[in-house]
Protein backbone atom coordinates (compact mmCIF):
# COMPACT_ATOMS: atom_id res chain seq x y z
CA UNK A 1 0.00 0.00 0.00
CA UNK A 2 1.61 3.23 -0.84
CA UNK A 3 1.58 5.94 1.45
CA UNK A 4 -1.33 8.14 1.51
CA UNK A 5 0.30 11.31 2.86
CA UNK A 6 3.15 13.14 1.50
CA UNK A 7 6.35 14.38 3.45
CA UNK A 8 9.11 16.29 2.81
CA UNK A 9 12.17 14.51 0.80
CA UNK A 10 14.65 15.26 3.11
CA UNK A 11 17.16 18.85 4.79
CA UNK A 12 15.47 21.13 6.53
CA UNK A 13 11.98 20.38 5.62
CA UNK A 14 11.99 16.64 6.59
CA UNK A 15 13.62 17.70 10.30
CA UNK A 16 10.93 20.32 10.64
CA UNK A 17 8.12 17.86 9.48
CA UNK A 18 9.38 15.43 12.41
CA UNK A 19 9.76 18.01 15.00
CA UNK A 20 6.16 19.26 13.92
CA UNK A 21 4.66 16.07 15.08
CA UNK A 22 7.08 15.00 17.88
CA UNK A 23 6.60 18.18 19.02
CA UNK A 24 3.12 18.18 18.75
CA UNK A 25 2.67 14.84 20.89
CA UNK A 26 4.27 15.84 23.64
CA UNK A 27 2.63 19.65 24.07
CA UNK A 28 -0.31 17.55 24.61
CA UNK A 29 0.61 16.94 27.61
CA UNK A 30 2.79 19.34 28.52
CA UNK A 31 0.51 22.39 27.20
CA UNK A 32 -3.24 20.56 27.93
CA UNK A 33 -1.58 19.84 31.03
CA UNK A 34 -0.42 23.33 31.61
CA UNK A 35 -3.81 24.28 31.07
CA UNK A 36 -5.62 21.72 33.57
CA UNK A 37 -3.76 23.27 36.53
CA UNK A 38 -4.42 26.59 35.84
CA UNK A 39 -7.48 26.77 34.68
CA UNK A 40 -9.41 23.78 36.69
CA UNK A 41 -7.53 22.85 39.33
CA UNK A 42 -7.14 26.81 39.94
CA UNK A 43 -9.24 29.24 39.25
CA UNK A 44 -7.25 31.93 37.12
CA UNK A 45 -8.33 34.59 39.85
CA UNK A 46 -6.52 33.18 42.42
CA UNK A 47 -2.85 33.12 40.25
CA UNK A 48 -0.98 36.11 40.83
CA UNK A 49 2.60 36.62 42.05
CA UNK A 50 2.51 34.41 45.54
CA UNK A 51 1.37 31.56 43.19
CA UNK A 52 4.02 31.82 40.88
CA UNK A 53 6.62 32.20 43.43
CA UNK A 54 4.46 29.18 45.32
CA UNK A 55 5.65 27.02 42.15
CA UNK A 56 8.51 27.98 41.00
CA UNK A 57 10.74 29.00 43.81
CA UNK A 58 9.80 25.85 46.18
CA UNK A 59 12.84 24.11 47.50
CA UNK A 60 11.69 21.01 46.91
CA UNK A 61 9.19 20.86 43.90
CA UNK A 62 10.14 23.67 42.07
CA UNK A 63 13.14 22.64 39.36
CA UNK A 64 9.83 20.11 38.51
CA UNK A 65 7.72 23.40 37.48
CA UNK A 66 10.37 25.07 35.78
CA UNK A 67 11.94 22.23 33.85
CA UNK A 68 8.23 22.08 32.63
CA UNK A 69 7.79 25.25 31.61
CA UNK A 70 11.27 25.79 29.85
CA UNK A 71 10.44 22.44 27.76
CA UNK A 72 6.86 23.85 26.97
CA UNK A 73 8.45 27.44 26.01
CA UNK A 74 10.96 26.20 23.80
CA UNK A 75 8.54 23.65 22.01
CA UNK A 76 5.59 25.22 21.76
CA UNK A 77 7.58 28.33 20.28
CA UNK A 78 9.14 26.05 17.84
CA UNK A 79 6.22 24.37 16.63
CA UNK A 80 3.73 27.68 16.70
CA UNK A 81 6.37 30.07 14.50
CA UNK A 82 7.21 27.04 12.51
CA UNK A 83 3.57 26.59 11.49
CA UNK A 84 2.80 30.43 10.63
CA UNK A 85 6.53 30.13 8.34
CA UNK A 86 4.90 26.99 6.48
CA UNK A 87 1.21 28.57 6.36
CA UNK A 88 3.18 32.18 5.08
CA UNK A 89 5.34 29.57 2.56
CA UNK A 90 1.93 29.43 0.43
CA UNK A 91 0.87 33.03 0.60
CA UNK A 92 4.32 34.65 0.27
CA UNK A 93 5.78 34.01 -3.44
CA UNK A 94 8.72 37.06 -3.61
CA UNK A 95 11.73 36.59 -3.06
CA UNK A 96 12.69 39.34 -1.33
CA UNK A 97 9.50 39.22 0.64
CA UNK A 98 10.45 35.70 1.90
CA UNK A 99 13.50 36.49 3.06
CA UNK A 100 11.93 39.44 5.26
CA UNK A 101 9.01 37.08 6.26
CA UNK A 102 11.82 34.46 7.70
CA UNK A 103 14.23 37.02 9.29
CA UNK A 104 11.27 38.52 11.46
CA UNK A 105 9.35 34.95 12.11
CA UNK A 106 12.75 33.50 13.50
CA UNK A 107 13.61 36.63 15.07
CA UNK A 108 10.76 37.06 16.87
CA UNK A 109 10.68 33.81 18.07
CA UNK A 110 14.35 33.82 19.32
CA UNK A 111 13.66 36.97 21.15
CA UNK A 112 10.31 35.12 22.87
CA UNK A 113 12.38 32.31 23.62
CA UNK A 114 15.18 34.29 25.17
CA UNK A 115 12.58 36.32 27.38
CA UNK A 116 10.62 33.42 28.81
CA UNK A 117 13.48 31.28 29.53
CA UNK A 118 14.80 34.08 31.53
CA UNK A 119 11.75 34.76 32.79
CA UNK A 120 11.62 31.06 34.13
CA UNK A 121 15.59 31.03 34.70
CA UNK A 122 16.21 33.83 36.55
CA UNK A 123 13.35 33.56 38.71
CA UNK A 124 13.98 34.94 42.62
CA UNK A 125 11.06 34.87 44.85
CA UNK A 126 10.68 38.73 46.42
CA UNK A 127 10.09 37.66 50.29
CA UNK A 128 9.46 40.73 50.91
CA UNK A 129 6.91 41.57 48.47
CA UNK A 130 4.86 37.93 49.27
CA UNK A 131 5.42 38.81 52.93
CA UNK A 132 3.58 42.44 52.55
CA UNK A 133 0.80 41.11 50.01
CA UNK A 134 0.15 38.02 52.42
CA UNK A 135 -0.28 40.84 55.28
CA UNK A 136 -2.15 43.01 53.07
CA UNK A 137 -4.64 40.56 52.31
CA UNK A 138 -4.89 38.88 55.23
CA UNK A 139 -6.32 41.93 57.19
CA UNK A 140 -8.35 42.59 53.87
CA UNK A 141 -10.23 38.93 54.67
CA UNK A 142 -10.49 39.93 58.04
CA UNK A 143 -12.06 43.29 57.28
CA UNK A 144 -15.44 41.65 55.65
CA UNK A 145 -17.10 39.46 57.14
CA UNK A 146 -18.23 36.85 54.68
CA UNK A 147 -21.80 37.86 54.43
CA UNK A 148 -21.32 41.67 53.35
CA UNK A 149 -19.27 40.12 49.98
CA UNK A 150 -20.78 36.92 49.37
CA UNK A 151 -24.50 37.54 49.58
CA UNK A 152 -26.59 34.66 48.31
CA UNK A 153 -28.23 35.78 45.39
CA UNK A 154 -26.50 39.24 45.53
CA UNK A 155 -25.87 40.46 41.88
CA UNK A 156 -22.51 41.56 40.75
CA UNK A 157 -23.80 45.19 40.82
CA UNK A 158 -24.96 45.57 43.69
CA UNK A 159 -21.56 43.78 45.47
CA UNK A 160 -19.16 46.36 43.34
CA UNK A 161 -19.69 49.00 46.31
CA UNK A 162 -19.17 47.06 48.90
CA UNK A 163 -15.68 45.98 47.31
CA UNK A 164 -12.81 47.39 49.07
CA UNK A 165 -10.11 49.74 46.96
CA UNK A 166 -6.72 47.62 45.63
CA UNK A 167 -5.29 50.35 45.10
CA UNK A 168 -5.07 51.01 48.42
CA UNK A 169 -5.00 54.81 48.89
CA UNK B 1 -16.38 6.18 -0.45
CA UNK B 2 -18.69 7.17 -2.99
CA UNK B 3 -17.61 9.83 -4.56
CA UNK B 4 -17.50 10.79 -8.45
CA UNK B 5 -14.27 12.90 -9.29
CA UNK B 6 -15.48 16.29 -10.08
CA UNK B 7 -14.84 19.49 -12.17
CA UNK B 8 -11.67 21.69 -11.20
CA UNK B 9 -12.86 25.06 -9.55
CA UNK B 10 -12.00 27.54 -11.86
CA UNK B 11 -11.76 30.68 -9.46
CA UNK B 12 -13.38 34.29 -10.23
CA UNK B 13 -10.92 37.41 -10.08
CA UNK B 14 -10.64 39.17 -7.24
CA UNK B 15 -9.27 38.86 -3.75
CA UNK B 16 -12.72 38.06 -1.85
CA UNK B 17 -14.08 35.66 -4.62
CA UNK B 18 -11.33 33.68 -4.43
CA UNK B 19 -11.25 33.69 -0.41
CA UNK B 20 -15.17 32.76 -0.71
CA UNK B 21 -14.64 30.46 -3.40
CA UNK B 22 -11.61 28.66 -1.66
CA UNK B 23 -13.50 28.15 1.00
CA UNK B 24 -16.12 26.73 -0.33
CA UNK B 25 -13.51 24.14 -2.33
CA UNK B 26 -15.11 21.04 -2.32
CA UNK B 27 -12.87 19.25 0.42
CA UNK B 28 -15.81 18.50 2.65
CA UNK B 29 -14.61 17.71 6.11
CA UNK B 30 -11.07 16.92 5.11
CA UNK B 31 -11.03 20.48 4.32
CA UNK B 32 -12.95 22.28 7.28
CA UNK B 33 -10.69 20.24 9.63
CA UNK B 34 -7.30 21.43 7.77
CA UNK B 35 -8.80 24.96 7.76
CA UNK B 36 -9.56 25.27 11.62
CA UNK B 37 -6.33 23.07 12.81
CA UNK B 38 -4.49 26.48 11.00
CA UNK B 39 -6.68 28.82 12.40
CA UNK B 40 -6.73 27.20 15.61
CA UNK B 41 -2.67 27.11 15.27
CA UNK B 42 -2.44 30.71 14.63
CA UNK B 43 -4.64 32.03 17.31
CA UNK B 44 -3.09 30.06 20.33
CA UNK B 45 0.28 31.56 18.69
CA UNK B 46 -1.27 35.07 19.19
CA UNK B 47 -2.37 34.21 22.34
CA UNK B 48 1.31 32.72 23.26
CA UNK B 49 3.51 36.02 22.19
CA UNK B 50 0.90 38.16 24.85
CA UNK B 51 1.25 35.37 27.26
CA UNK B 52 5.37 35.16 27.20
CA UNK B 53 5.40 38.86 27.55
CA UNK B 54 2.90 39.27 30.52
CA UNK B 55 4.65 36.33 32.30
CA UNK B 56 8.01 38.15 31.93
CA UNK B 57 6.75 40.89 34.38
CA UNK B 58 6.82 38.57 37.09
CA UNK B 59 10.94 38.60 37.04
CA UNK B 60 11.43 42.45 37.24
CA UNK B 61 8.30 43.51 38.93
CA UNK B 62 5.83 41.70 41.08
CA UNK B 63 3.11 44.37 41.71
CA UNK B 64 2.94 44.95 37.83
CA UNK B 65 2.50 41.49 37.25
CA UNK B 66 -0.38 41.63 39.74
CA UNK B 67 -2.07 44.70 38.56
CA UNK B 68 -1.69 42.77 35.16
CA UNK B 69 -3.32 39.43 36.01
CA UNK B 70 -5.88 41.29 38.20
CA UNK B 71 -7.30 42.57 34.93
CA UNK B 72 -8.02 38.79 33.94
CA UNK B 73 -10.69 38.59 36.80
CA UNK B 74 -11.83 41.82 35.88
CA UNK B 75 -10.14 44.25 38.25
CA UNK B 76 -8.59 47.53 36.67
CA UNK B 77 -7.46 50.71 38.27
CA UNK B 78 -8.39 48.96 41.70
CA UNK B 79 -11.93 48.88 40.70
CA UNK B 80 -13.73 45.60 40.04
CA UNK B 81 -16.01 45.43 36.55
CA UNK B 82 -18.17 42.30 36.22
CA UNK B 83 -18.46 42.66 32.42
CA UNK B 84 -14.62 42.28 32.36
CA UNK B 85 -14.53 39.93 33.87
CA UNK B 86 -16.99 37.67 32.23
CA UNK B 87 -15.32 38.99 28.85
CA UNK B 88 -12.01 37.23 30.63
CA UNK B 89 -13.72 34.21 31.59
CA UNK B 90 -15.12 33.50 28.21
CA UNK B 91 -12.38 34.12 26.26
CA UNK B 92 -10.55 31.89 28.37
CA UNK B 93 -13.10 29.28 27.47
CA UNK B 94 -12.22 29.92 24.24
CA UNK B 95 -8.72 29.47 24.74
CA UNK B 96 -9.20 26.35 26.13
CA UNK B 97 -11.37 24.97 23.66
CA UNK B 98 -8.89 26.15 20.79
CA UNK B 99 -5.81 24.55 22.81
CA UNK B 100 -8.27 21.00 23.20
CA UNK B 101 -9.05 20.98 19.34
CA UNK B 102 -6.01 22.17 18.30
CA UNK B 103 -4.59 18.77 20.24
CA UNK B 104 -7.03 16.49 19.43
CA UNK B 105 -7.20 16.79 15.77
CA UNK B 106 -3.39 17.04 15.68
CA UNK B 107 -3.15 13.97 17.28
CA UNK B 108 -5.44 12.66 14.43
CA UNK B 109 -3.27 14.61 11.51
CA UNK B 110 0.11 12.27 13.21
CA UNK B 111 -2.02 9.49 13.28
CA UNK B 112 -2.58 9.67 9.31
CA UNK B 113 0.97 10.00 9.06
CA UNK B 114 2.15 7.74 10.56
CA UNK B 115 -0.18 4.56 10.27
CA UNK B 116 -0.71 4.42 5.80
CA UNK B 117 -4.42 3.22 6.45
CA UNK B 118 -5.18 6.15 8.73
CA UNK B 119 -6.19 8.52 5.61
CA UNK B 120 -9.23 6.07 4.37
CA UNK B 121 -11.10 6.70 7.94
CA UNK B 122 -10.38 10.64 7.38
CA UNK B 123 -13.96 11.23 8.21
CA UNK B 124 -15.44 8.98 10.63
CA UNK B 125 -11.85 9.94 12.34
CA UNK B 126 -12.59 13.15 12.51
CA UNK B 127 -16.18 12.54 13.86
CA UNK B 128 -14.27 10.55 16.91
CA UNK B 129 -12.18 14.00 16.93
CA UNK B 130 -15.20 15.98 17.31
CA UNK B 131 -16.60 13.43 20.09
CA UNK B 132 -13.17 13.39 22.30
CA UNK B 133 -13.40 17.62 21.69
CA UNK B 134 -17.01 17.65 23.33
CA UNK B 135 -15.97 15.16 26.07
CA UNK B 136 -13.81 17.20 27.33
CA UNK B 137 -14.68 20.48 26.85
CA UNK B 138 -18.32 19.99 28.27
CA UNK B 139 -16.65 19.75 32.19
CA UNK B 140 -14.10 22.28 31.37
CA UNK B 141 -16.89 24.60 30.51
CA UNK B 142 -18.48 23.93 34.09
CA UNK B 143 -15.66 24.28 36.01
CA UNK B 144 -14.69 27.73 33.99
CA UNK B 145 -18.04 29.25 33.49
CA UNK B 146 -19.34 28.75 37.28
CA UNK B 147 -17.34 31.03 39.17
CA UNK B 148 -19.85 33.65 36.98
CA UNK B 149 -22.38 32.45 39.52
CA UNK B 150 -21.06 34.02 42.11
CA UNK B 151 -18.94 37.51 42.54
CA UNK B 152 -15.40 37.02 43.64
CA UNK B 153 -15.09 36.35 47.26
CA UNK B 154 -12.89 39.42 47.51
CA UNK B 155 -10.68 41.36 45.63
CA UNK B 156 -6.69 40.80 46.26
CA UNK B 157 -4.58 43.95 47.48
CA UNK B 158 -1.60 44.72 45.54
CA UNK B 159 1.19 46.34 47.57
CA UNK B 160 3.86 48.88 46.26
CA UNK B 161 7.10 46.72 45.15
CA UNK B 162 9.16 46.14 47.74
CA UNK B 163 12.93 47.31 47.02
CA UNK B 164 14.83 44.37 47.17
CA UNK B 165 17.77 42.58 45.24
CA UNK B 166 16.45 41.67 41.76
CA UNK B 167 18.34 39.16 39.85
Amino acid sequence: MARNRIKPAGGFELTAWYFMRISGLVLVFLAVGHLFIMHIANNVENINYAFVAGRWADPRTGWIWRLWDLCMIGLAMFHGFNGLRQILDEHVHGAKARVAMHTTIWTVMTALIVLGTYAIWMFQEDRAYVEQWKAMNAKAVALQPPGAIHPSGGSHAAIRGKLPNIAGD
Amino acid sequence: MSSTISEPKAYRAGKLAKLIDGLRYQGGIGQWSWLVHRVTGLGILLFLVIHVVDTFFVVFNPALYDHTVAIYGGVFGGTYYWPLRWAFRLAELGLIATVLFHAVNGVRVILFDFWNEGCKYQKESFRAVLLVFLALMIPAAIAVILPLATAPEHITQIPENVATARP
